[in-house]
């Protein structure tokens, strides 16, 4: 990885993740720094990520490299980590059923992610669909849900629904302007995560049976820095 | 020699742009003004609009209060001069002065301006050199403030009727 990239490039993109995902636009705007349970929640994201190989600490902080350098991979892990954190707490809802409903769901699909051990390519599909998904339901659904009904019929249904669920399911309308701001954070966090440096293994699934073939994937490093794949057959 | 020059600049502008997020988390700007005068003032640049200012202090001898905060408010945009805040308090105070009785909203948003004053001056100590002002500090401003909002027994006093605006 290029000194560039780590040194400049991704410790901003994941500091604008930060800030983008802390600010809530408006008549007056207001910046909300992560909660507690998102920076657990933020740790078990960044575990996943290092389990998975998306991110190799080793090629961030290492005695071999100069002290300069590990400072940039510091800050790497460090920004990453704030990043994920934050991620969180923009995508949860903010109060009522449906915020325990977020996180009932978010634990259990980290977890779920945890037990599965996927790989790099599969996490990040799974964060893309996780995070569309969460989106989807802060600011689509409950924002349409949230917002003020224009017509008679709207306002009474918007009421009965309210009544219905004793109000726990409407949340604070979020500016026209977040959703965009929210979708842009998403893109931009993915795009950071997909160039972090990735480990050079991969994981390897083994077939149930004694005599099952064992199908390793060994990735070489090419002359150029690019990883290379070659496939080596064993019998387990 | 030029990537330990790439790698110290990423650091560095990590670190500013980390401080930055820092201090909009801690400062809590509400408008782009607000954020944009925090800045300039950690470094030093921000000024109050001085044409501004002296409008508000006109609006604010002859009385009219809501014309002064306008003028103060667009004078100090970014809300970090501790002598504009202390001219907005002091304009909460005497629009909700009375003879018979005090105004509790203008008091609450006079005792908030004022304390925002006193948090912005060196030390919190805020004195403000205006022959016009019967109070010439803020705190002497704040004690007002919240006495005005507080019940008690002498507010039934007849002679208060006699007290005069400061």
């Amino acid at each position: 990885m290029s000194a560039l990239r780590e040194a400049i490039v991704l410790p901003l993109v994941f500091l604008s993740v930060v800030l983008a995902a802390s600010l809530r636009p408006g008549a007056q705007v207001t910046v909300v720094p992560p909660s507690l349970g998102s920076l657990v929640a933020g740790m078990v994201l960044f575990a996943l990520l290092v389990r998975s190989g998306a991110i190799d600490p080793h090629r961030l902080l290492h005695p071999d490299r100069s002290a300069l350098a590990n400072l940039n991979g510091l800050t790497v892990l460090l920004t990453a980590f704030v990043a994920s954190a934050q991620m969180i707490t923009m995508l949860v809802p903010e109060s009522g059923v449906p915020a325990l409903i977020a996180w009932v769901v978010l634990i259990s699909l980290l977890s779920q992610a945890l037990a599965m051990g996927p790989d790099r390519s599969s996490l990040l599909r799974g964060l893309m669909v996780t995070f569309g998904a969460a989106f989807a339901l802060k600011f689509i659904v409950l924002a349409t849900l949230s917002s003020p009904a224009e017509g008679r019929m709207a306002r009474a249904l918007q009421l009965l629904f309210e009544g219905v669920t004793l109000g726990g399911v409407t949340q604070r309308t979020p500016h026209t302007a977040e959703g965009y701001l929210a979708f842009l954070t998403i893109v931009t966090y993915l795009i950071g995560v997909a160039f972090l440096p990735s480990a050079a293994w991969h994981m390897a699934r083994i077939g149930p049976g004694a005599h099952a073939e064992v199908r390793l994937r060994r990735v070489e490093r090419g002359s150029a820095g690019h990883p290379t794949e070659s496939d080596t057959d064993t019998k387990a | 020699m030029h990537e330990t020059l790439t790698r110290g600049a990423g650091l560095a502008l990590t670190a500013v742009y980390a401080g930055f997020i820092g201090w909009m988390l801690s400062a809590q700007p509400q408008t782009i003004a607000q954020a944009v005068g925090g800045v300039s003032a950690s470094v030093g640049a921000y000024s109050v609009d001085a044409q501004s200012f002296d409008d508000g202090l006109v609006f604010f001898r002859n009385d009219q209060f809501v014309e002064a905060r306008a003028a103060f408010a667009r004078a100090d945009p970014a809300v970090r001069d501790a002598r504009t805040q202390f001219y907005i308090a002091y304009s909460y105070y005497r629009q909700g002065w009375y003879r018979s009785h005090r105004d509790d909203a203008l008091y609450r948003e006079g005792v908030i301006v004022v304390d925002r004053a006193i948090a912005l001056a060196p030390g919190g100590r805020l004195i403000v050199d205006d022959d016009n002002l019967g109070m010439r500090s803020a705190d002497e401003l704040k004690a007002e403030l919240e006495a005005g909002l507080t019940r008690q027994l002498s507010d039934f006093n007849p002679l208060r009727w006699l007290e005069s605006r400061k």
